[in-house]
């Protein structure tokens, strides 16, 4: 025993026991996230619960989200008992008035799981999911009976409806969004000419002649979408029997989908699955970011991260340079390296407050003073917005890239540099054509980095221009194309925000997973961009390093 | 190999060589070299001749490369490096403040100890010297390119694997590329640091062959380590000390009649 001390067997032991624990907790993290962010897209089987009320019984249908333990004291013997307890999305809130509950195993009747037979969930554009049995369908005053003739109609019906739901977005999002554009470009117009005095007779007609064409063209769009919400209500209607026997009319338009989970083979669970991943990375959130997709949330992040990255690249490598290849050796350099290293460890809210302070108010004020001044006091630049985040995470993740640039600087043989010198290159020439090619890798490191730092952060975040719904996405097809004023959405701030700011905790739980589980991938497949890119360099240079 | 050889000889035998008869490219006058405080050259004074092979040899210290490196002004950028004296390069002083640094190391070529290609295609090393001067003509630049490795002897087995890594080249192959890259540029002078203090003895073997045919076309000046190098590439050689020149004469006359006590103990292998 002695020997084994003194040969540091313990040291081995420890240091083998501490990394298995990190392996451990970092591949269970990702596991949790996955298996709990995935589950939400595979059909639940929906259950039907018959309870004890006193003396009459309740039959309760729904999906089993959530089990737990509770101790309870039973009254007779006065020892603890241990009773499961059931969460139930039972679904039906406009019917119910709330859409989840918990069932105390003590009032079940029977223990055993009950599978709903034929049971249909539908999920609407409001109040969530119907949990019911087909009964009929109405349609131009022809009614359908039979589950065979419902399902079939519904499923072409559903399928015309979601067709003109993306119709109609495309005409009230792209094409009305063009005029309203254009049309707030006019307004901008008139106060800029009435701001320098130039908004006379003949600039008054030409604006309303102008605002006289989009306002037909918006009347002209409009008339365009009433006709397809007229289609839209006349798809039919749907009455679904619930339990409790009553019976509940759903119109089609009302309908995103609908599903028999009890009645799915595997191969279409799973092809409902990868469908609803697909609904979940390509739809706009709903019902106050509980349900529907997170598209915007991801553009947002993905903006924002490049646009910083383009920030952070040349600031960073610039400062390297100089203070690697031109700044003298001394007191101010040292500190001014201290600095920085420091500048890494300033708490990320920091950033934002004074983003908000300088950027935002500073920066963004006179810019406003001096090249929006007609459109004041409603400010253009002088409010958070995709610009501000975008520089003060450009701000936040300098430190990481500059020290990185710096260290690959320093490690380029001075062999190379004096080749370069010796055949008449200058120095700025050495170290734009040798020295910086060379160093590629590193700055990748560094930016590889950044880029998991920034998108990854939220707290800064919320104070210069991520909000919790954004009306238009920061990227689109009008032109300039990136819209640097524009808030946006962003993944991290989503998350806080569904799992902690939203009025239906337990639908929008398996959401934040879903979310959480998004942003690891984003961040990893960024990662794993840069560090190929960097790989393929490196193997371009690798033949320096010895 | 052998028949070079023999030519070196021979070419040596031919004429009599003599500093007074040379045409001179570089006058070096009275010149100190300090870092820092530490005196590292001593009043260096010295004329190299034009289109001929100059060795200086010396033990190691000795401010031999210290000395080369002030032909091409390497040594400005060692911070802590302060000069003294005269040097001129063909009549030009190469140490007055209106010299442009970058157009003198054009004229004045240089090849270090260790192989240092550029990580870029073979072709791209070659004319890196001479895209600075801003020539982006594709005709020109082969040219320059065909020319330049055919000078350095490098041509045959390159010239169809021009756009390939010049890192994967072998030692002795890139040292000869450093040398091709050296003189695309038409200098007119080549430094050559211990240009074979790294390869096995046939790549030094090339290196040397290629010097003694340079030499028509570049002044040359070699530092080395290897006594019997100087002596068999170099028409004149310089044999230095502590800093300081203690003799300088034709090879022949330094190797087998030295005039200095010195010279002699280190030749014949007493200390160094």
């Amino acid at each position: 025993m002695k020997t084994w001390f003194k040969k540091g067997e313990h040291w081995i032991w420890m240091s083998s026991a501490s990394v298995a624990v990190s392996v451990v907790l970092v591949f269970g993290l990702i596991a949790m996230i996955s298996y709990k962010g995935l589950i939400h897209f595979w059909p639940h089987a929906v259950y039907e619960y018959q309870l004890k009320q006193g003396e009459a019984t309740e039959t309760l249908v729904g999906e089993l989200r959530d089990t737990k333990l509770k101790e309870f004291k039973n009254p007779q013997t006065g020892k603890p008992e241990h009773i499961s307890q059931y969460l139930v999305k039972m679904g039906n809130r406009d019917l119910y008035g709330i859409d989840f509950r918990w069932i105390s195993g003590s009032d079940l009747i029977s223990k055993e799981e009950k599978l709903a037979d034929n049971i249909v969930v539908i999920e609407r554009y409001e109040y969530g999911n119907v949990y019911g049995w087909l009964n009929q369908f109405a349609i131009d005053g022809k009614t359908y009976q039979g589950d065979k003739d419902i399902e079939s109609i519904l499923a072409e019906q559903v399928q015309k409806g979601s067709d003109l739901h993306a119709e109609i977005k495309h005409i009230e999002k792209i094409e009305i969004g063009a005029v309203n554009y254009k049309l707030e470009q006019l307004r901008l117009d008139e106060k800029r000419l009435r701001a320098n005095h130039e908004y006379d007779d003949e600039a008054k007609v030409k604006l309303a002649q102008e605002r006289a064409e989009l306002q037909k063209e918006f009347e002209q769009h409009q008339a365009e979408a009433q006709v397809l919400y007229k289609q839209l209500d006349s798809l039919g209607e749907l009455t679904v029997k619930v339990s409790g026997g009553q019976s509940m009319q759903v119109p089609v338009r009302k309908i995103v989908e609908f599903w028999q989970p009890n009645n799915m083979s595997f191969g279409e669970k799973v092809g409902f699955f990868f469908h609803g991943i697909g609904r979940f990375l390509s739809e706009d959130p709903r019902e106050a970011n509980t349900e529907g997709g997170i598209f915007p949330a991801m553009i947002g992040t993905i903006t924002m991260v490049l646009l910083m990255t383009v920030l952070v690249t040349p600031m960073g490598v610039i400062a390297a340079i100089y203070m690697r290849e031109y700044a003298k050796d001394g007191p101010l350099l040292r500190t001014v390296r201290i600095s920085i290293n420091n500048l890494a460890g300033v708490p990320s809210i920091v950033f934002g407050i004074f983003g908000l302070g300088f950027f935002v108010y500073i920066i963004g004020g006179s810019i406003d003073e001096l090249f929006y001044g007609y459109a004041l006091p409603s400010p253009t630049f002088g409010t958070p917005g995709l610009l501000w985040a975008a520089l003060t995470m450009a701000l936040l993740t300098l430190p990481v890239v500059i020290v990185s640039t710096e260290e690959g600087l320093s490690r380029i043989p001075r062999s190379l540099r004096e080749g370069g010198l010796a055949l008449g290159a200058t120095k700025i020439e050495t170290i734009t054509r040798i020295v910086l090619p060379m160093a590629t890798p590193a700055i990748m490191t560094g930016l590889i980095l950044a880029i998991a730092r920034a998108a990854g952060e939220v707290a800064p975040l919320m104070l210069v221009g991520v909000v919790k719904l954004a009306p238009e996405l920061p990227v689109d097809s009008i032109a300039p194309f990136v819209h640097l004023d524009r808030k946006f959405m962003h993944l991290g701030f989503h998350i806080y925000d569904v799992g902690f700011q939203s009025p239906n905790v337990e639908a929008s739980q398996p959401l934040v997973y879903a979310t959480s589980l998004l942003l690891v991938i984003i961040i990893v497949s960024l990662n794993l961009g840069a560090i190929s890119i960097r790989n393929r360099l490196r193997e371009k240079y690798k033949a320096l390093d010895n | 190999m052998s028949e070079n050889n023999v030519s070196i000889v021979m070419d040596r035998e031919d004429r009599k060589l003599s500093l007074e008869n040379e045409n001179i490219a570089i006058e070096v006058k009275d010149w100190d070299l300090y870092y820092g405080d530490k005196r590292a050259l001593h009043s260096v004074t010295m004329s190299l001749p034009e289109h001929r092979v100059t060795a200086f040899i010396g033990p190691s210290g000795c401010g031999k490369s210290t000395l080369l490196r002030c032909f091409n002004r390497m040594n400005d950028l060692i911070d802590i490096v302060s000069t003294e004296g005269e040097m001129t390069l063909h009549g030009d002083d190469m140490y007055s403040k209106d010299m442009d640094v970058a157009a003198l190391r054009r004229r004045v070529g240089m090849v270090f100890q260790k192989p240092n290609p550029f990580p870029k295609s073979i072709y791209e090393n070659v004319c890196y010297g001479l895209r600075l001067q801003g020539i982006k003509d594709k005709a020109i630049l082969d040219e320059s390119v065909e020319w330049a490795l055919k000078g350095a002897g490098l041509w045959e087995e390159v010239k169809d694997r021009l756009n390939e890594n010049a890192l994967g080249l072998s030692g002795g192959q890139q040292q000869r590329l450093c040398i091709a890259r050296a003189i695309a540029i038409k200098p007119e002078v080549l430094l050559l640091d211990e240009p074979t203090s790294a390869l096995d003895p046939i790549s030094t073997l090339a290196i040397e062959e290629l010097i003694f045919e340079l030499k028509k076309d570049f002044t040359i000046l070699i530092v080395t380590h290897n006594m019997q190098q100087a002596a068999r590439v170099s028409d004149y050689t310089a044999f230095m000390y502590m800093g300081e020149l203690i003799e300088y004469t034709d090879t022949d006359s330094l190797f087998t009649n030295p005039k200095v006590k010195r010279t002699e103990d280190y030749i014949t292998g007493r200390y160094g």
